[in-house]
């Protein structure tokens, strides 16, 4: 084959430009810090990188709903704690008043005081409110779980009212447990018992007797809705550490897609240079040359 | 024989050995020239009468050498080839980047894309659904819903403006391939004047060769060799030169980016509205045109409008902040089918949202807004988009290899066209060397001549004077 100075130029020219092109695009990986910055640059890399995205987003969300699912399950369990101790209070005071004769009427009406506040406090907490809503409420729109007067239940809770947070994908776990699951349902409620032993105390200690009975059932319901709500906070506090871990995995798992190896990249830019630099010299070399250089 | 024959060969060697080192001058002058191709004098040995007559008799040595044509080198069959490559070429680039504007027009994969911002929506109804009595956490679903409508906007109005801009581009370039016409017409004009007139035309020729090139890098255009040196183009099956005569093309289409389907962009005839089947940077831009853009154009509308029916009809299931029926949430602003380019939040009080799916009396159930959360999953809509943008991924990297893969056969090409049209710098020295040499031999044969016919004249006779 013939081959011409403007050949030689033309090749030599093509070749450089190659070169720079890589070196160019290396340096915009290395700058920019990412490998892929359109879909071409790897079809299978994006689809896995837009998956990756997602999921990291919706693992973000499920971080958010988990922490504020937490928030609900541990003031519930306060809550119920707290009110399990006043109903302890009622308790001891109903045991006192059942002890006939040894109580004047004077006495009787104290703890019959004692026992009304009691109430009212145990209402008072009864209707208290997470982000404010009254976390014993269910569903409603309203500002209270319980009539702070008749000590009736206005919420809205039954089934498929519970108030669930998504933890994962796949579960969704309940943050909340409506007044009659924690108090029993309306008529033998904590707060008309608690009435009936307050108009007990004074004008029927007998029937205290089987108030008392009432009065454990109704505890008993109290403490295992405190047990129910602290495994679904032992759950909780599970979820969170699964999420936290995915979430990391996800982080690393964009990185391999998306981030540049920078060791292997600067050994590419590095070769890539010494290959540039050689294409230079040579072309250097063998455009210069010309049969001129040796004529007289 | 005449005497002073001798003397003519000398002479006409002198002659076409000077016609040589000019010849030589101009091809290194043009060295660097583009799509200038290498000259060389064809040399003859100027032979004597072949023709018997009575008293003119030959005695077989020639009369010298004789050097008329000066021949342009040039392979038409390599000439041919650098046409059709040329074209395959410029169609490749075309596609490739066209597909690159497309990948622009979606910023995808990252943190400004429709995925984020679908992602965000989804997120935004699990806010909903945690805390449905907060106002902010409903205004802040309604603003992410109001962003990916604008994310579908923008890439639908980037996509639309790359449209236009290719048509615009396309429109100038048909000028551009109307103005190369004439002048190759007036070239050929020239050309045969030339020719018929016995004038060497080889720099016209050049000429002609570049803006062929440049129609077949434009168009896809292959020519056809007539006699007297005229060249007749073809485009796409369309004589477009032919002699001294040149037919005008037109752009022909809708000048709307979604009604190429009805009407598509075309290159056109002026006369007779014939359509022109255009190959080189023409075809690619047709391709982009008629084909990538309207596709994913397409495609996104179909993202948009399934978005809204599937956004619609879980809204429809749940319950407002006052107890009605959720209400549609997106639709078009013209009142049309919904696409990317119209589709419009239509909820503008933060209570029309129907987190609930507990009917009766206003309530804070969250169960509605849990389950248009979970249409991230579901729907398919982030899947669907996702493969598009993949898809595309696909094809822009194939458009790519196939640019790189013709860009090595074309320099292929265009090294072999050099290596027989181009000047060799050490060739043309070799050459002048030799002219030199022969000019200069040339010379010294006149003196001999000279001395010879010097014995003859002035010393024979003079015996014994």
């Amino acid at each position: 084959m013939r081959i011409t100075q403007r050949a030689v130029t033309l090749t030599s020219l093509q070749g450089l430009n190659r070169n720079l092109d890589s070196f160019s695009k290396l340096q915009e990986q290395l700058t920019s810090g990412r490998m892929l910055t359109a879909p071409s640059d790897s079809p299978t890399g994006t689809n896995r990188a837009m998956q990756t995205r997602a999921e990291q987003d919706a693992t973000a969300q499920y971080a958010r709903n988990i922490s504020d699912g937490q928030s609900w399950l541990n003031q519930t369990d306060s809550t119920l704690q707290q009110m399990l101790n006043v109903a302890r209070r009622v308790r001891d005071l109903t045991v006192q008043g059942s002890n006939t004769g040894a109580m004047s009427d004077t006495a009787r009406q104290a703890l019959a005081a004692e026992t009304s506040t009691l109430r009212e406090s145990l209402l008072g907490m009864a209707n208290t409110t997470v982000a404010g809503r009254p976390m014993f409420g269910g569903i409603t729109a309203g500002p209270k779980a319980y009539d702070t007067v008749t000590g009736a239940y206005v919420g809205q809770a039954g089934a498929g009212t519970e108030m669930l947070r998504r933890v994962s994908g796949t579960d969704s776990v309940r943050v909340d447990i409506s007044g009659p699951e924690a108090f029993e349902a309306a008529g033998t409620d904590l707060f008309s018992l608690v009435s009936r032993i307050t108009t007990n105390l004074t004008a029927d200690p007998a029937g205290l007797e089987q108030d008392l009975a009432d009065l454990d059932v109704v505890m008993n319901k109290m403490k295992s809705a405190v047990a129910d709500v602290g495994a679904r906070s032992a759950r909780m506090d599970r979820e969170a550490d699964i999420n936290m871990g995915q979430g990391i995995a996800l982080e690393k798992g964009l990185s391999q897609v998306e981030d540049i190896d920078l060791p292997n990249m600067m050994m590419r830019l590095q070769m890539q240079q010494t290959g540039y630099e050689a294409a230079l010299s040579a072309t250097a070399k063998s455009i210069s040359p010309t049969l001129m250089d040796y004529l007289r | 024989m005449s005497t002073f024959s001798g003397l003519n060969a000398a002479t006409t060697a002198l002659w076409a050995n000077r016609r040589g080192l000019d010849v030589t001058g101009q091809n290194i002058a043009n060295v660097n020239t583009e799509g200038y191709s290498r000259q060389r004098v064809d040399l003859a040995a100027i032979g004597g009468s072949a023709v018997p007559a009575f008293f003119s008799t030959t005695t077989g040595i020639g009369q010298g050498v004789s050097a008329d044509d000066v021949l342009r080198i040039r392979d038409i069959f390599l000439e041919g080839r650098g046409h059709t490559e040329h074209a395959n070429l410029t169609q490749a680039t075309a596609e490739s980047e066209s597909y690159e504007l497309v990948e622009q027009a979606f910023r995808e994969p990252g943190s400004t894309g429709v995925q984020k911002m679908l992602s965000e929506v989804w997120s935004g109804w699990q806010d909903v659904a945690n805390n449905p009595a907060d106002p902010a956490a409903r205004g802040q679903v309604l603003k992410r819903l109001e962003t990916l409508a604008g994310g579908l906007h923008f890439s639908q109005e980037q996509l639309g403006g790359q449209w236009t801009q290719t048509r615009e581009n396309l429109a100038v370039l048909v000028d551009d391939v109307n103005a190369a016409a004439d002048n190759i017409a007036v070239l050929n004009v020239a050309i045969q004047r030339a020719t018929q007139g016995n004038l060497p035309a080889n720099d016209l020729a050049d000429q002609r060769d570049v803006l062929v090139m440049k129609l077949a890098d434009q168009m896809g255009a292959t020519v056809r060799h007539g006699k007297d040196g005229l060249l007749d183009v073809i485009v796409g099956g369309i004589t477009l030169v032919s002699g001294g005569s040149a037919a005008k093309l037109a752009l022909a289409g809708t000048s709307d980016p979604d009604g190429t389907g009805s009407d598509p962009m075309r290159v056109v005839t002026a006369v007779g509205n014939l359509n022109v089947r255009v190959g080189g940077t023409a075809g690619g831009q047709l391709t982009a045109m008629n084909t990538v853009i309207p596709g994913y154009r397409t495609q996104l509308d179909e993202i948009a409008s399934n978005l809204a029916t599937v956004l619609n009809t879980a809204h429809a299931e749940g319950f407002d902040r006052t107890g009605a029926a959720g209400g549609p949430v997106f639709g078009s602003s013209d009142g049309g089918p919904v696409t990317a380019a119209n589709i419009t939040v239509l909820i503008t009080n933060t209570d029309r949202i129907a987190a609930s799916g507990v009917a009766g009396a206003a309530n804070l159930d969250r169960t509605n807004a849990d389950r248009i959360a979970q249409l991230a999953k579901t729907a398919g809509i982030d899947d669907g988009y996702r493969e598009m943008i993949v898809g595309l991924g696909v094809q822009s990297a194939v458009s790519q290899r196939n640019f790189a893969i013709q860009s090595s056969i074309t320099s292929t090409v265009d090294a072999a066209r050099e290596s027989v049209a181009g000047v060799n710098l050490d060739e043309e020295l070799t050459n002048m060397l030799s002219y030199q040499h022969a000019y200069a031999a040339a010379g010294r044969m006149i003196t001999a001549i000279d001395e010879a016919l010097d014995v003859l004249i002035n010393r024979t006779g003079v015996v014994g004077r």
